[in-house]
């Protein structure tokens, strides 16, 4: 039998009043895959994760966790499930062990060794109470919450805020980690380099929309990228325009700067017509791939 | 800690119920000081009282009848004494703003704090969550009823309040039954709705206005067919410091406590959390 999808997603809509919700999202997350979601604050990232934990109901559509309805089966979904939020709230009176050991009793028990393990990476004093944490170590208390119990699929809602740089290094590493034992990683983030850092796939969410969902390298090969060359003379940006994947072409001096979007080799073997003293490249970034998108967007 | 011990099911028996009843731990013990307070202070003033009940007797004569049909007349006599100070007044205030903060705290309270959406992203069910949390609450209003009853049962006799086990008894079993009446409301709004501010302003707003009801009704033509619908009429008439327990009167209370959590139920789980 195949596995199901960890998150199907099937012209899910949510209406609220006005703006927020999300419309007709279809989208499939793989088993085994680091999906990243991506998009500003409020396009409906926090929307989406929310009816995958029933937090939320479906005004259409349907999504589905593991093969299940997340209303109907969900205490059967949870118990695979964990859940970083990008909103704290824990129980602030208790300390960080307290905490997480209510937790792993929720989910009928967890290593205690794992706990230590998790607090003694993170650098987090388990044995301080909430309220006397500063807001990153709160992070890595719900980062705890949601890897302990080493679930088959993690949510995670912008699951870095607030969190130091060597704690993100080993958050990483703890996705790393993850993905090995075969677990899904669901994860939310506006913040692009680390998207382009962990993931496989990434959805773009724009105005609650999916903008575009692909491999992060596919995506690289279909942007916009600047191509720089330097000839041994001048030559007219002209014999570049008329080529088909050359949107901008600019001349300067002996100079010539384009921007390309799509297949290099007609771009290459019309540069070659002349003499090349030098050829500079930009690997486009996901910032300048969601800027792209999102500026298409606007226009149509 | 040792590589074998296990974080489970076994340090915590009952799961989540117990740490419900563990989250009000702390605010109990704060209620069952102020109540075992309030009852050893009003009891100590009794034999004073007593001795001074003529003159007392022409002032409470005086009382609008409403007063008096809630407070009662008696105040030579330790049931009497007792209604009018605790049963019918302190105790109830007590009782009833721990209640109904409770309530309206353990769905609304979280969500608007935010926790509940961890809570609710583990396998517990909102079900499962709604129900230990009533019950926790219920168990302290229990606790803090009993609390009245040790006080007024083993310190009452020696301020020359000499009652009947059975009827003190009744009397604290009715408070705290009428507490989880009040309970139940908010805890149905603040489920229903994610607000605390509702819960408590609704089950208070009903508190204040079935009291009053239950006051004036026997004094004013027109409202006393409305008197039944006042839950404090079911809790004081007929006075269980005077009668005992009486099932019908049980029956309505726990009624009121049984509906209120059903809608609670109906409420929490049909409704989108708040983000």
């Amino acid at each position: 039998m195949q596995q199901a999808a960890p998150i199907l997603a099937d012209a899910l809509t949510k209406s609220y009043g006005k703006s927020r919700g999300v419309v007709d999202l279809s989208f499939e997350v793989r088993p085994g895959e680091v999906f990243g979601y991506l998009g500003p604050n409020g396009a409906g990232k926090s929307t989406t994760i929310r009816t995958m934990l029933d937090f939320i109901r479906p005004t259409s559509g349907r999504i589905l966790v593991f093969g299940m309805d997340p209303r109907a089966a969900g205490a059967t979904v949870r118990t695979r499930v964990g859940y970083v939020p990008g909103e704290l709230g824990l129980y602030e009176r208790l300390t960080a062990l307290e905490y997480l050991k209510d937790f792993a009793a929720f989910r009928g028990g967890v290593p205690s060794e794992r706990i230590d393990g998790y607090a003694e990476r993170l650098k987090l004093d388990l044995d301080v109470r909430i309220h006397e944490l500063s807001h990153g170590n709160k992070r890595k208390v719900a980062l705890i919450q949601g890897f302990m119990h080493q679930p088959d699929l993690l949510i995670l809602d912008e699951p870095t805020q607030g969190l130091d740089p060597l704690g993100q290094q080993e958050f990483y590493a703890m996705i790393h980690e993850a993905r090995a034992r075969g677990s899904t990683v669901f994860l939310s983030s506006h913040v692009m380099p680390e998207v382009e850092r962990v993931c496989d796939r990434v959805a773009i969410l724009r105005e609650g929309r999916l903008v575009t969902v692909d491999d992060i390298g596919d995506l690289k090969a279909k942007a916009l990228r600047t191509i720089e060359f330097h000839f041994t003379d001048p030559v007219p940006a002209d014999a570049f325009t008329a080529l088909p994947s050359v949107v901008t072409a600019t001349a300067q001096g002996d100079r010539v700067l384009l921007t390309v979007r799509g297949e290099l080799d007609e771009v290459v073997k019309e540069a070659a017509t002349h003499t090349v003293v030098d050829v500079t490249t930009h690997e486009p970034s996901l910032e300048a791939i969601f800027l792209d998108l999102y500026a298409d967007g606007a226009t149509t | 800690m040792s590589a074998a011990a296990a974080i489970g099911p076994p340090e915590h028996p009952g799961g989540f119920l117990a740490k419900s009843v563990r989250d009000q731990r702390r605010a109990a013990i704060g209620w069952a000081i102020g109540i075992a307070a309030v009852a050893l202070l009003y009891a100590s003033l009794f034999p004073s009282i007593k001795s001074s009940s003529a003159s007392l007797q022409s002032y409470i004569d005086k009382l609008p009848d409403a007063l008096k049909n809630v407070l009662g007349t008696n105040y030579a006599s330790p049931a009497g004494y007792l209604r009018g100070e605790i049963f019918s007044s302190m105790g109830v205030i007590l009782l009833l703003i721990f209640a109904i903060g409770a309530g309206a705290r353990a769905i609304a309270g979280e969500e608007e704090d935010r926790s509940l959406d961890l809570l609710l992203s583990t396998p517990l069910r909102r079900s499962t969550v709604l129900r230990d949390k009533a019950l926790a609450v219920a168990a302290v209003a229990v606790a803090l009823a009993a609390v009245l009853l040790v006080i007024l049962v083993v310190l009452g006799p020696a301020f020359q309040l000499h009652l009947g086990l059975a009827e003190l008894g009744a009397a604290c079993l009715m408070l705290a039954l009428l507490a989880c009446a009040f309970g139940a409301i908010a805890l149905a709004v603040g489920a229903s709705t994610g607000r605390r501010v509702w819960a408590i302003a609704v089950a208070a707003g009903i508190a204040v206005i079935t009291y009053i009801l239950n006051a004036v009704a026997p004094s004013v033509t027109g409202l006393e067919p409305l008197r039944p619908l006042s839950p404090f009429r079911w809790y004081l008439e007929p006075d269980p410091l005077l009668t005992g327990l009486h099932p019908a009167n049980v029956a309505v209370l726990v009624g009121i406590a049984v509906v209120g959590y059903v809608a609670a139920l109906v409420g929490f789980t049909r409704r989108d959390l708040a983000a």
